[in-house]
């Protein structure tokens, strides 16, 4: 009788798949201006900031270059795809291939642009020593990947 | 209900504001370039959108498949390797911007997700699995394969150090949020 009473008790607890439809609905359109405000931001950067712009900042010095890179790739937004076309036009133009990797790795991981939004969502401290680590891990990962593919032939 | 529905606030509409003053005050400057962003804006939209309503129903079958207990349990502070696991996974699949996944992270970071989980997830996002043909293609198997293991490497080792360094700042870090726009 107590177990029938407990399980009932659970199951009235546990919410109907349209209650958590709603509660994740709404969860989600209390973050529209925030999502919107940075779909609008990456727009105005993809319109200002052109591949041609950010491949000119490369200088052709490796340690350089790695560092130009991940800021290049953290601070540039959009489809991953275009980070593969520029990086290999990168490399063809002899840019070392860590600051390719630091290029398009940062390009996924890092995004100034978003910075705002992850504040907002996930606390302002959590997103500065995420993307402070995030940071740090794409140099280290750029210079190890670029060593080992050279090391490995 | 009344109170829930005096909780609800829309969030970031102040920065809302400041992004359409961006617009507006390019306008001035340059119509053009304003409305090439704008168009691009919408572009994008278009695009998220059906990533939104992916994340809208994942997060609501989460909700009702998981309890906030079982989330604790798998994804929690003890959930060992496999919470791990399933970061790292989550991570190599997720789909989208990342800016497309912070409602459902936050949901799950209230529910008890691990914030070491949050951060691998986070950076396993660098793998993209529609696009490693391309990447092969572009950059070589070597290439590819060292850096696909050097990211699941750092995606770890990130979440480990992230909760290292949240312990000694006594849990400081994975504060909630308190970054008002």
């Amino acid at each position: 009788m107590n177990k029938q009473k407990s399980i009932n008790e659970k199951q009235q607890k546990k919410p109907s798949l349209l209650q958590a439809l709603k509660k994740s609905a709404f969860a989600f359109w209390a973050m529209t201006p925030l999502l919107i405000g940075v779909i609008g931001l990456v727009g105005l950067f993809q319109a200002l900031v052109t591949p041609r712009m950010l491949s000119s900042l490369f200088r052709g010095n490796a340690v350089i270059d790695t560092l130009i890179g991940t800021f290049a790739g953290a601070a540039a937004s959009g489809n991953p795809v275009v980070s593969y076309l520029l990086g290999g036009e990168l490399l063809a133009q002899g840019i070392s291939l860590n600051a390719v990797s630091a290029f398009i790795l940062s390009w996924v991981t890092l995004g100034f642009v978003h910075l705002p939004v992850e504040a907002e969502a996930l606390g302002f401290s959590f997103t500065l020593y995420r993307n402070i680590l995030a940071f740090v891990f794409t140099v280290i990962i750029a210079v190890l990947t670029s060593f080992t593919v050279q090391a490995l032939g | 209900m009344k109170e829930k529905e005096k909780k609800f606030a829309f969030q970031g509409t102040y920065f809302l504001l400041l992004v359409l003053a961006a617009y507006i005050s390019l306008f001035f400057f340059n119509s053009n370039m304003s409305l090439h962003a704008l168009q691009k804006s919408g572009h994008i939209l278009l695009k998220v959108l059906p990533i939104f309503m992916v994340v809208i129903i994942f997060t609501a079958l989460l909700n009702y498949v998981l309890q906030p207990k079982q989330i604790v349990k798998h994804l929690g502070e003890k959930s060992g390797a496999r919470g791990w696991l399933v970061a790292l996974f989550a991570g190599i699949i997720s789909h989208g911007p990342m800016y497309a996944w912070y409602p459902l992270i936050k949901d799950l970071r209230s529910q008890g997700l691990r914030d070491g989980l949050i951060v691998v997830f986070f950076y396993a996002r660098a793998i993209k699995l529609p696009l490693l043909p391309l990447m092969l293609d572009y950059f070589g198997t070597g290439f590819t394969l060292v850096l696909s293991v050097y990211i699941l490497i750092g995606a770890l080792l990130q979440g480990w150090i992230f909760e290292q360094l949240a312990r000694k700042q006594g849990e400081s870090i994975g504060d909630r949020p308190r970054f008002m726009w």
